[in-house]
């Protein structure tokens, strides 16, 4: 999971590579599911995180379909 | 996952943030009074668990997400210290994790030109600009987290 300055970037990049495109999402997007998903990394309490409330995190922020179904 | 491995894996989180460093099984072991090889095979179910991630073939740590001991594009200063995010997304984990500001060095993937993200109480306030990208779907994300 890699930054990009713009889109342009983001092609070039793709092609150089080789690869076929995934999802893009703006920075700030990417900041709200940090928050999400790492904010109880440590606590004291902490225990794994069941696929379905992953899931969920993802849900909460329209990351939805095939791409982001983490099953 | 049991008590104990719950008990190592805290262990190690907790070593992380207060040396800045993941502790050795002969590290932990000394703090749980117990012989090397039972906590060495803690670290491989929770490597398997997907609770921590070890360099292949040792019992070294090389990722406690969000947190990664290996070099890589992403530099991340936050609470007092400056760690490594294993991609866009860990970088950015750290100080949501932490539950403090952070600063994110990074590059751009495609031009390797410097790139600088800021989060304070939160909410990102430098390099909301930036785009990340993700190549492989979710349910891919652990078949090489390296790659991911």
């Amino acid at each position: 999971m890699v930054f990009l300055r713009s889109e342009e970037h983001l092609g070039r990049w793709l092609d150089a590579n080789g690869w076929e495109p995934g999802a893009t999402l703006g920075a700030s997007k990417l900041n709200d599911l940090s928050r999400d998903w790492w904010g109880s990394r440590l606590d004291v309490g902490w225990r794994p995180r069941p696929a379905a409330e992953s899931q969920a995190i993802l849900d909460r922020l329209e990351l939805v379909g095939e791409f982001w179904s983490y099953g | 996952m049991d008590a104990f491995d719950l008990d190592v894996r805290r262990h190690v989180y907790f070593s992380v943030v207060a040396n800045g460093r993941p502790p050795t099984t002969v590290e932990t072991a000394g703090a749980f009074d117990l012989p090397e090889p039972e906590v060495a095979a803690a670290y491989r179910r929770l490597h398997d668990a997907h609770a921590l991630v070890l360099f292949p073939d040792t019992t070294d740590v090389w990722m406690a997400n969000p947190f990664c001991f290996a070099p890589t594009a992403h530099s991340v200063a936050a609470g007092g210290r400056t760690w490594t995010g294993t991609c866009a997304w860990d970088a950015l984990g750290i100080p949501a994790a932490l539950h403090c500001d952070g600063r994110i060095e990074s590059a751009c993937a495609c031009c390797s030109e410097p790139v600088a993200l800021e989060v304070t109480d939160g909410e990102l306030v430098e390099g909301d600009d930036l785009l990340v990208h993700i190549l492989l779907p979710a349910r891919r994300w652990w078949e090489d987290i390296g790659f991911t």
